[in-house]
């Protein structure tokens, strides 16, 4: 104890510090991995350990044993006895252990293989000529050679080096090879024996049994350390080893410092816990030691080597506790350490525990804003900010500090300007309030408006953590407005988030405008609206915007008071009815909504069809008997129910999407602030809800349920009767049994559509499920037909519920039963109940979905982290190239156009909606009393506008664009034109609004005045700009997560196929999976042939020529005939070969026979008889090998492909509107010869 | 209310929109409407004209702050003040730094330069008064 004090105080100092050059930063050239040799890791330890105690009676590290204190100190209290550092100062120091004997390293098994597959077993040359080995070190020489080139040389001079003599000292070499078992390398002189070793074999046979050992001679470790070490480095070179091979060879153990395996005591000391690492190097201590006591003493040879390979087994666990080479390991190697998910590199450096962090349960809470997030006073205690004391907190954060850590709004840390941090716990907290100085950083609780990052598992894209402002809110869970569930994909039953609070003024600026949920509104996938409103939102708004829905100027008030905190001037509307009382309507609501008092100057203009809309017959749009169709003009909503489509997400040209692109983020962010309080509130008041008699179907519901049931059921039991007659015709590329299958269901699906429609036909419009699902908030007609109609179809993989007993699903059904029941077709509706059987059948198609999710998470996760991983680091730069992180260019302009794929307004990727934007500036930008232009005139001002610079190519304006612009305004010139002469008005010449009131019509129509023109003109180049991708966007994480998110959505195998005429293709995960895998062999390889002659005889030509065509198909009979000769004639079917136009005649089948690789006939043992006979005589020597001869070839005759490609599984005529063509299942037309192909 | 009350309120709610202001951005309350928001646009506009010479000046990279910039610059800004930095405009009130940040941007009043580097390592300066900043700032995320 004594001398320890001692040591610590006589710390190495020098009394002249070392002089040290100081040569400024360096910039790092190239870095190179190596292993230690044995001697480089003696001189870097600091001790040798030899002892295998870990502990001696005083509980200290016994000396050379594995926890000996030179290593570093093991815990806070200990001492170093290196460099008498503490726990926090020492770097930890290595020991090492000496081997006894060399044992391979498992990580470079291969690579020693592989290099001593390349040199002689006795001299340690090259295998190679003099000639050969210049040149290919010539090639491992150049320079310019990269990495994977020289593996492949290095696989070139692998394969050279196959000869067994050695050119430099004539040793004949055997085979090297992996021995079976443990770590261990034999060389088999299997090959190199002739002749004169059987013989000699032979004449020894009668001395001894066992032969074989003499052709295996194992290498063990000793002898290739001894061969690698007689290597010359022009070798090594020419093998493409940076290093000295012998490194390969473990002769020493560098044992690492303690600080990475601590031993903890346990018990009150009397036993202790060791680390994974220590215990297996405290076993292979333990195994050199014994090994040492054998070579020294007189051990049995065989013994040593028995321990020697037990040597060699635990230094693999050592190293790779998870090797194959191993049975079983309760330990974790170094490799465990560092590998996978909790490895440290994925789990302890790229991610970390963090502290600032709440998570709780989520619920939602309509009266906060979307860019809130209610945090509990309870977490707001715990997690804290550091403000800096400046002029312009001081005051507040002295109320913080008198508050102290236990009365919210206060504080828990001042941190002084020395950096002593003063607990507000302990000590008066009124003094150090009172001394609060500028400079001071004061950690107070989290307060209203504070930016913190909110997040929920599994983050798939970057909506996923967004910013908010903090409200601190009493109760016990985060909350938030309903509107922000879709990106982050929560709901609220009993989902829990994250919330994380940035430390410092910088990151909790930047988060708040690259983070922010009013900067995010749209996903940069392809500029879709993902916050939006949902569920309860969508049901009353579609409500309040009934036709029939009338307000009195109290409801009225009341209502637009309901989507404020009553703080805001709202301005009434002028009511739609006067007399005999005053009524407002529920869409004026809804114009007071979007513009709630005059000094809002947002004006709104746009139309949207909504789900419900059906085109009015011989009426323009807006007369929509189901009222389907939105129209917002300047800001009013003129007619149409509003739905998801408007107000929901996932689409460009709703309500708060035209918001955000006319106006700005926070304009469609307090449009949805105020839609959600209104529609809580209201929908609180006007009730909602689901009873049993919303489900309830009608008489005449059921009555005609029953009718399609039996119908279809009938319709079925024909099919069945057919198909057991065989005279179901069969569909194209089916057979029977896939027919029926096919058609079946059909009928069933029909079933089940048909009644769908009556049920939503029959149902009352006050139907609460039909509201729900008319206006998108929840529910589909199939929901609601299955409860209240029929359930259906159960499906199972995409098919009819399978066999599960003895060709049958279940033992109530007779066998080889194909009706709809016994497949699973479920004919109750879930009001009526189902039959025993048919919830059998809806369990299994729900069993299958669950696994399907539990399954496809994981799949769609690890491809998620391939693509992200492989994208991860490109980026646009500021010449708007797009590179990866080594500066390598990638593409010249991102996505070719350069444009920001999340601010694109129209559909498919185009940047502007003009027909949008066109009616907005009408709208807005009045004509009043101002002349339409003429055509000539809007020509002249377009061409004008178009010269500028700022819509030139250099000016960064894509002549795509201007070409859209171009055709747009000329569209509008035509239609111009032909009001013009519909009105019987001169086309071309204009006159004044005043002279005549037809020019007046024609103006109002589709006139354009010079100042709407320009401001079209203006706003779109000027959007047009602003549109552009901005440099420094990390498109590479935007374009795998934009993968990699929908790529989750998908579940359900079922949705994985798309049938085109009975042939499937492969969609969803498991084609993206094909593609990133980049496999050789996809599961459904199909070209579409477009034939030159489109006619259908043509195509069953080239079918004939392409498809597949084996000989049991075109055979009539393959027999066997025994009588006098044994023989195989095959009769062939002219007739099929004809309707199929196969054109397969005896000659074609006989040169099929012949050029079969593996039937190996001869031409006098194929005959042809016949135009359809073929006789078969095997020419077999041995008469008793005849009979199985005969037998196999028979067997495989039917399997022969006579005629198209073999590698083609089939082909499909399509015929698209009397153009037929063809799609070929397989790969590999182009080796066809008898097919002429273009293009 | 009687019934000419709000139709005088009417005339102002029900009139003709006005001209359309397109780069401006509308849903503005009505304090924050004498502001002097339109100024530093008519700035932009200015600056923009000018960059349209191409001769002027050989900068290559585009004459719009990207928001990665503009989220720096106010970073950087942000802390400085929180550190008791003088601040370049009056204030009205304003506490948080961040806030003050914003508004000394709307202003053009950071004295900062941004050095943008091209791949090839070389560097283009622009002041940040002389580029176009995007009209979304106002009141981010609701923080008001």
């Amino acid at each position: 104890m004594a001398m320890g004090m001692v040591r610590r105080e006589e710390k190495l100092r020098c009394t002249k510090e070392p002089f040290i050059e100081d040569v400024g930063p360096r910039r790092i050239k190239s870095l190179r991995f190596s292993m230690f040799s044995g001697d480089e890791i003696r001189k870097l330890a600091e001790v040798q350990v030899w002892n295998n105690k870990l502990y001696n009676e005083s509980a200290k590290p016994v000396d050379h044993g594995i926890l000996d204190a030179r290593m570093g100190p093991a815990n806070k209290s200990g001492v170093c006895a290196t460099c008498h550092g503490n726990f926090t100062e020492c770097p930890g120091h290595f020991g090492f252990l000496k081997l006894m004997l060399p044992v391979f390293n498992v990580g470079y098994f291969n690579l020693i293989l592989n290099v001593l597959k390349c040199i002689c077993k006795r001299c340690g040359r090259v295998l190679l000529s003099e000639t050969e080995r210049k040149q290919f070190l010539k090639k491992m020489r150049n320079p310019k050679a990269e990495v994977l080139q020289k593996n492949l040389y290095m696989k070139n001079i692998r394969d050279r080096c196959k000869g067994p003599r050695c050119n430099n000292c004539g040793y004949v070499n055997g085979v090297v090879k992996k021995a079976r078992g443990p770590l261990a390398i034999v060389q088999d002189f299997g090959k190199m024996l002739d002749k004169s070793s059987d013989e000699c074999r032979a004449a020894l046979s009668h001395l001894r049994g066992n032969q074989s050992s003499q052709v295996l001679h194992v290498l063990t470790p000793l002898t290739v350390l001894s061969l690698f070490k007689k290597m010359l480095d022009e070798d090594c070179e020419l093998l493409n080893l940076y290093d000295r091979p012998e490194k390969l060879i473990v002769t020493d153990i560098a044992i690492p410092p303690l600080a990475i395996r601590p031993s903890a005591f346990v018990d009150f000391g009397r036993s202790s816990n060791e680390d994974s690492l220590t215990s297996i190097l405290r076993l292979i201590i333990n195994t050199n030691s014994f090994l040492r006591e054998e070579l020294e003493g007189s051990g049995y040879l065989f013994k040593c080597w028995e321990i020697w390979a037990h040597l060699q087994t635990q230094v693999v666990e050592y190293i790779n506790s998870e090797a194959p080479s191993l049975t079983e390991s309760k330990h974790r190697g170094l490799i465990q350490r560092l590998k996978g998910k909790q490895g440290r590199f994925r789990g302890n450096l790229s991610g970390k525990r963090v502290e600032y962090t709440a998570r709780t349960v989520i619920s939602p809470d309509p009266n906060l804003k979307i860019t809130e997030v209610a945090i509990p006073i309870l977490v707001a205690k715990v997690l804290t900010f550091p403000e800096r004391v400046s002029c312009h907190n001081i005051e507040k954060l002295r109320q913080c500090v008198r508050n102290g850590p236990f009365r919210y709004p206060g504080a828990n840390f001042v941190v002084l300007l020395d950096g002593t941090r003063l607990h507000l716990k302990y000590g008066e907290k009124k003094n150090v309030a009172a001394e609060l100085k500028y400079g001071y950083i004061v950690e107070r609780h989290l307060e209203d408006g504070d930016v913190v990052l909110f997040n929920r598992q599994p983050s798939l894209h970057r909506m996923s953590i967004m910013a908010h402002r903090a409200r601190i809110m009493p109760w016990r869970t985060l909350r938030f407005n309903e509107s922000v569930c879709n990106p982050y994909n929560a709901d609220f039953d009993g989902d829990e988030m994250n919330l994380h609070v940035p430390q410092t003024e910088e990151a909790r600026t930047e988060a708040l405008m690259l983070m922010g949920v009013q900067n995010n509104l749209c996903t940069p996938k392809n500029g879709e609206i993902l916050v939006a409103s949902t569920q309860d939102f969508l049901t009353s708004s579609y409500l309040i915007t009934r036709k029939d829905t009338f307000y009195d100027r109290a409801t009225f008030c009341l209502l637009c008071s309901y989507m404020g905190d009553g703080m805001e001037s709202i301005d009434i509307p002028t009511p739609a009815l006067i007399k005999p009382v005053e009524l407002w309507t529920g869409k004026q609501l809804f114009s007071v909504l979007v513009r709630p008092n005059a000094n809002t100057r947002v004006y709104l203009n746009f139309t949207v069809k909504e789900k419900i809309f059906s085109k009015p017959d011989r009426a323009c749009l807006t007369m929509c008997p189901r009222d389907g169709y939105v129209y917002f003009r300047n800001s009013e909503l003129i007619c149409g129910q509003l739905g998801k489509a408007t107000l929901g997400n996932g689409n460009k040209d709703g309500l708060f999407s035209v918001l955000l692109r006319d106006y700005n983020s926070h304009a469609a962010a307090s449009c949805m602030n105020r839609l959600a309080k209104l529609s809580a509130r209201w929908i609180g008041n006007h009730g909602f809800s689901i009873g049993i008699d919303d489900v309830q179907p009608g008489e005449t519901l059921n009555q005609q349920k029953k009718k399609e049931i039996n119908d279809g059921y009938r319709e079925c039991h024909e099919f069945i009767s057919l198909y057991g007659e065989g005279k179901l015709t069969l569909q194209p590329g089916c057979n029977a049994a896939q027919t029926l299958e096919v058609k079946i269901t059909g009928v069933l699906n029909q079933i089940r559509a048909k009644a769908g429609d009556v049920c939503m036909r029959e149902l009352h419009w006050r139907n609460s499920p039909l509201i729900m699902s008319q206006c998108g908030s929840k529910g589909s007609p199939i929901n609601i037909s299955q409860m209240i109609a029929c359930v259906g179809q159960q499906s199972v993989g995409g098919r009819r519920a399978p066999n599960g007993f003895i060709d049958r699903t279940l033992p109530h059904f007779p066998i080889n039963s194909k009706t709809p029941a016994a497949k699973g077709f479920v004919a109750n509706s879930f009001y009526t109940g189902l039959t025993a059987t048919e919830f059998f059948f809806h369990t299994m198609g729900g069993r299958e979905g669950l696994v399907d999710t539990a399954v496809k998470t994981a799949e769609t996760g690890y491809m998620s982290r391939r693509l992200m991983k492989g994208l991860e680091d490109l980026s646009v730069h500021y010449d708007q190239t797009v590179r990866n992180a080594s500066g390598g260019i990638v593409q010249f302009v991102y996505g070719d156009d350069g444009m920001d794929p999340a601010k694109m307004e129209g559909k498919d990727g185009i940047p502007l909606n003009l027909d949008q934007l066109f009616m907005k500036i009408m709208a807005t930008c009045p004509a009043r009393d101002e002349d339409a232009l003429s055509p000539s005139e809007i020509s002249e001002i377009v061409d004008n506008r178009f010269s500028k610079y700022d819509v030139s190519p250099e000016g960064g304006c894509s002549s795509a664009f201007k070409k859209s612009l171009s055709d747009f305004l000329n569209n509008h010139v035509a239609a111009f034109k032909k009001t013009r002469s519909a009105l019987q008005l001169d086309e071309n010449y204009v006159g004044s609004r005043n002279s005549n009131k037809i020019e007046n019509v024609a103006a109002n129509i589709s006139g354009i005045t010079s100042k709407q023109l320009m401001v079209f003109l203006e706003t779109c180049i000027y959007r047009y700009h602003l549109k552009k991708v901005e440099a420094g966007a990390a498109i590479g994480a935007i374009g795998a997560q934009s993968i990699g998110e929908p790529g989750t959505q998908m579940t359900l195998k079922t949705f994985h196929f798309a049938g085109v005429a009975s042939m499937n293709v492969t969609l969803g995960v498991p084609r993206i999976k094909e593609i990133i895998n980049a496999s050789k062999n996809i599961s459904t390889p199909i070209i579409t042939a477009i034939l030159n002659s489109d006619t259908l005889f043509s195509a069953r030509m080239v079918k004939g020529c392409i498809e597949r065509t084996v000989l049991g198909e075109v055979a009539e009979s393959i027999k066997l005939v025994l009588k006098r000769q044994a023989s195989i004639v095959i009769k062939l079917d002219v007739k099929k070969s004809e309707d199929l136009r196969l054109g397969i005649s005896a000659e074609i089948v006989q040169s099929a026979i012949l050029n079969h690789p593996k039937l190996k006939l001869k031409p006098d043992e194929v005959r042809v008889l016949s135009s359809r006979k073929l006789r078969i005589i095997p020419n077999v020597g041995n008469r008793s090998k005849l009979r199985f001869g005969l037998h196999t070839l028979k067997s495989m005759l039917p399997k022969l492909v006579v005629k198209g490609i073999p590698t083609v599984e089939r082909a499909v005529i399509n015929n698209d509107k009397g153009r037929h063509h063809l799609l070929v299942e397989g790969v590999k037309c182009l080796e066809s010869q008898d097919l002429a192909f273009q293009r | 209310m009687a019934d000419d009350d709000y139709n005088d309120m009417d005339m102002g709610y029900e009139d003709e929109p006005p001209e359309p202001e397109i780069e401006e951005g509308a849903e503005e309350d009505v304090e924050n409407n004498n502001e002097d928001v339109p100024d530093a646009f008519v700035g932009a506009e200015g600056e923009e004209k000018e960059e349209q010479e191409p001769v002027q000046r050989p900068r290559k990279t585009s004459k719009y702050m990207t928001k990665y910039e503009r989220a720096r610059i106010l970073g950087t800004r942000a802390l400085q003040i929180s550190m008791n930095a003088p601040v370049m405009v009056e204030l009205e009130g304003e506490t948080d730094p961040l806030e003050i940040a914003m508004k000394e941007l709307r202003q053009r009043k950071i004295p900062f330069t941004i050095r943008r580097y091209l791949p090839d390592g070389s560097y283009e300066d622009w002041g940040v008064d002389e580029l176009i900043v995007e009209d979304s700032w106002k009141r981010q995320v609701g923080g008001d």
